[in-house]
């Protein structure tokens, strides 16, 4: 149990580092990296605290993180900008506007009451068909959120949301979502269903009601993903619905696995190599664009790479960088190896 | 009349195609208990070949076989790129690699061809009607519903008939007991990826066909296809994947012939609806797949 | 015929056969036996080629199998029934039998030949030819997994106890047709728990305990050999 506290410090020291440090550098560029780091990591924790415990791949957080974007937009862009950017708006919602704080809550209780609806029946379904079905569910949402032009303004971009997430306001989130992760982990229910990840027979048979304690981390993850999207709408202030869609769930997959699906250490790791990767291939990618030959026609090999890198990493250490152990574990196993060496 | 004729030609050619794109991945799914992310991509890949080789002058049956024969060739390579070198290690594993490798199909798409919609060169008869006792069809509709149902009787003769059929379904229920009587595992693998290749590129062609042009995310709508009717028809069970293929196009059929303009939009999340509840009354699908075995 | 020297099968940590060494001769009907966890099915498994050796070697006619996948032993000449009684249950008897001549698939005529002689001995078989596998009682299951394997024209047979959770009449005919298969010149590793009538039928026998084996002779020197029960119960 105490190293789980050795993790938690560490980890949020790596955010503060991360948040602290850019802004002692002071480049704008850099804090806008920095919170889109600390951002993707609320969203890959989140998704951790389901296909962590319990084995299961879920396509459907990304459909959660634009579920809390659009709530808390909703709920935020000010009165009289809602006529300009959601004209369809039901008319008792035109006056509401709440704070962005409480509309983050909003946005992840409603994540969180969806995911709690629409997921029970499916955290029944083995492995591979409740695989398929977050797929599906993913589509669903981001079918809805294409059509309900009410809440969404359609397909188009929906502007006026309120600029409040700064990288320190990211920083306490992401460090509050790691350690709800990790409590969550060292919860009854997370380890009941890490046991079940093992042996479904074996848990079921101590008493463990597998889908339901699939359907809370479901739920909880749902609310984080919630989170996470409000905090990204406020920052990002006008988006698509295309942004919560196959391009950003494979990358968030890819940050989470290629860290470690199983640990909040890998969660953490893989979000800020790859948001590194990314970056430098993009700047790649603009800098190819603006070569004679580049001609501003390569597009997708950001993609192609982490495609590869993906494929590469499950061949080599199919449980990421952080399979198993926490970092705090770890370094307490490291620290007791050497004493009892000397 | 004319209305049920239509509406049973919408719903036989829309669930031949569908239930040919859920054969395609069942057939994986059955004997690996491993879900192919990149299917959708083999039909990118028969709808690009089809554009690339427009100019070539060859007829068009040709590009078309030329189509299929790309699908099946990267269908076994799907095999060697993302299934062969984890499938071992875990489920999960393999979803994620495949999963990648359908984001790597789709973008080199993106990269080395447009990402703009590309026309596919299609037969005037894709585009012709006739007159069924009243009801106006589009005559690729009776093509899709005749190719599927050759297909389908010609898939059903492999399984059933032929050994190396027979050996895939003994494969799909106990893949080392097979390989213990000599049947060679890689054969196998083989065979059911380049048959879920064969699939996907004459689907390919149908469903491109139906639209006419080839988009990077072309496989997008058929492989959610292909898994919600799987789900529904039971994951292992080929004649499952049928059943689902029809009942999810007739879901759709109804839908769409039912709801209004506004609510049309919406009728993947109504059909996923209905998933959700016949999952509720029956978790395993509607036909269950063979007596269970261990994945190999 | 088939020798096996220093072989040992480990799952993960736990090593479950540690380095044993057993022959058996042409023609020979050997018998493996011990209790439930003393390594005889992993032994089986590993000759097979669905369990990965640790160490030791396989030998069958001179041909190393050690690192020989399932396919490839089968084509060797050795066939196996293993202890789970695998029929493929939505095939049918007919087809069961099939796949077990995959090897042979282009000798139509030899597989012919092959099946009449076996639904002569296993005429049950015969009557249920078009019925799925899995409608089949306990012990027909049983006769086909047998006569599957023989379908391979197999020169060594593994069986992996044909007895388990077989009435006694049925276990009475299983033997029965062991000793039939024995007469007819196959070499066979009998893998049994039913000691009795396991050295009744054979004419060797090596006693397994915790992954070694801890006697072997005749099958009259084991059946007098007053420690048997011990390696049973654990003594």
């Amino acid at each position: 149990m105490k190293h789980s506290y050795l993790t938690a410090l560490i980890l949020i020291a790596v955010i503060a580092a991360i948040a602290i440090g850019s802004q002692l550098i002071g480049i704008r560029l850099y804090d806008r990296i920095a919170t889109n780091l600390l951002i993707s990591l609320v969203l890959v924790v989140g998704l951790q605290t389901f296909m962590g415990n319990s084995g299961l791949l879920s396509f459907a957080h990304i459909g959660f993180m634009g579920l809390g974007a659009y709530t808390s937009a909703v709920l935020t862009i000010p009165a009289q900008m809602k006529g300009m950017a959601l004209p369809d708006l039901y008319d008792f919602m035109k006056v509401v506007e709440i704070s962005p704080l409480l509309a983050m809550l909003a946005a992840g209780v409603l994540a969180a009451v969806v995911a709690a609806v629409v997921a029970y029946p499916l955290m029944r379904l083995s492995d591979a068909a409740s695989v398929i079905t977050s797929f599906a569910l993913l589509v669903v949402l981001y079918t809805v959120m294409n059509n309900w032009s009410a809440f969404t303004n359609g397909p188009r971009t929906l502007f006026g949301l309120p600029k409040t997430t700064d990288l320190p306001i990211a920083a306490i989130v992401a460090a509050v979502v790691v350690v709800v992760a990790l409590l969550f982990k060292e919860s009854r229910t997370g380890k009941l269903l890490r046991a079940s990840r093992e042996d479904e027979v074996a848990a079921a048979a101590l008493g463990a009601n597998i889908p339901h304690l699939r359907w809370r981390a479901f739920i909880l993850a749902a609310f984080i993903a919630g989170i996470g999207g409000a905090l990204w709408g406020h920052f990002i202030t006008s988006f698509a619905p295309k942004a919560f869609y196959l391009k950003e769930t494979f990358l968030i997959i890819t940050m989470l696995v290629i860290g470690g699906a199983n640990t909040v250490t890998g969660a953490v790791a893989g979000t800020i190599l790859i948001t590194f990767a990314y970056e430098g291939l993009r700047g790649t990618e603009s800098a190819l664009n603006a070569t004679a030959i580049g001609a501003g026609q390569v597009v997708g090999l950001t993609e192609i790479v982490l495609a590869l890198a993906m494929i590469a990493v499950m061949i080599v250490k199919p449980g990421g960088l952080f399979p198993n152990r926490e970092i705090g574990h770890i370094l307490t196993r490291a620290r007791r190896k050497k004493e009892t060496v000397a | 009349m004319a209305f049920a004729i239509q509406f049973v030609i919408d719903v036989l050619s829309l669930g031949g195609a569908y239930a040919l794109m859920a054969l395609g991945l069942v057939i994986i799914y059955g004997i690996l208990r491993l879900v192919n992310f990149a299917y959708g991509e083999l039909i990118m890949v028969a709808g690009y070949t089809m554009y690339l080789s427009s100019g070539s002058g060859l007829p068009w049956l040709v590009m078309a076989a030329l189509a299929v024969a790309m699908a099946v060739l990267f269908g076994i390579l799907t095999d060697y790129a993302a299934f062969r070198p984890v499938r071992a290690k875990s489920v999960t594993a393999v979803l994620i690699t495949s999963f990648a490798f359908s984001n790597l199909l789709q973008n080199a798409a993106l990269l080395f061809i447009s990402p703009r919609p590309r026309n596919v060169p299609l037969p005037d008869i894709f585009s012709q009607t006739v007159s069924i006792g009243g009801a106006i069809t589009p005559v690729r509709n009776l093509i899709t519903i005749a190719a599927s149902i050759v297909l389908l009787a010609a898939v059903a003769f492999l399984m059933r008939r032929t050994t190396l059929g027979i050996a895939m379904r003994a494969a799909a229920t106990n893949f080392t007991m097979a390989r213990m009587l000599g049947v060679p595992a890689n054969l196998i693998i083989s065979s059911a990826f380049a048959l879920s290749g064969f699939l996907a590129g004459v689907v390919g062609i149908l469903w491109i066909g139906r639209i006419g042009t080839v988009v990077p995310g072309v496989g997008l709508e058929p492989l959610l296809v292909a898994f919600i009717a799987t789900v529904i028809g039971g994951m292992r069970s080929l004649p499952g994947a049928v059943v689902g293929g029809f009942l999810l196009a007739l879901i759709d059929t109804t839908l769409n012939y039912t709801l209004s303009q506004d609510l049309l939009k919406f009728r993947d999340a109504f059909t996923f609806s209905l998933v959700i509840l016949i999952l509720l009354w029956r978790p395993q699908g509607l036909i269950k797949g063979p007596a269970s075995g261990q994945r190999t | 015929m088939l020798e096996i020297t220093g072989l040992s099968v480990n799952y993960g940590t736990i090593r479950a056969v540690r380095g044993i060494s057993l022959t058996v001769a042409r023609g020979e009907l050997v018998s493996l036996l011990g209790a439930n966890g003393a390594g005889k099915s992993s032994t089986i498994k590993c000759i097979a080629g669905a369990l990965k050796a640790a160490g030791g070697s396989i030998v069958l006619e001179g041909q190393d199998i050690t690192a020989a996948n399932p396919e490839q032993v089968i084509r060797a000449g050795l066939a196996t029934v293993p202890e789970t009684r695998d029929v493929f249950p939505d095939l049918t008897v007919a087809e069961n039998l099939m796949l077990g001549a995959y090897i042979h698939r282009r000798d139509q005529a030899g597989n012919r030949q092959n099946l009449e002689r076996l639904h002569t001995l296993f005429p049950r078989l015969a009557e249920r030819s078009n019925q799925p596998a899995g409608t089949l009682s306990g012990g027909e299951q049983q006769m086909l997994v047998i006569a599957r394997a023989l379908m391979a024209r197999p020169r060594v047979l593994l069986l992996d106890e044909p007895s388990l959770g077989l009435a006694p009449a049925i276990v009475e005919r299983i033997f029965e047709m062991i000793e039939t298969l024995k007469k007819s010149g196959l070499t066979i590793l009998l893998v049994e728990q039913n000691v009795n009538q396991a050295l009744a039928v054979a004419d060797r026998a090596y006693v397994m305990r915790l992954g070694a084996i801890v006697a072997s002779g005749t099958a009259e020197e084991i059946r007098s050999g007053s420690d048997l029960s011990a390696h049973y119960l654990g003594g």
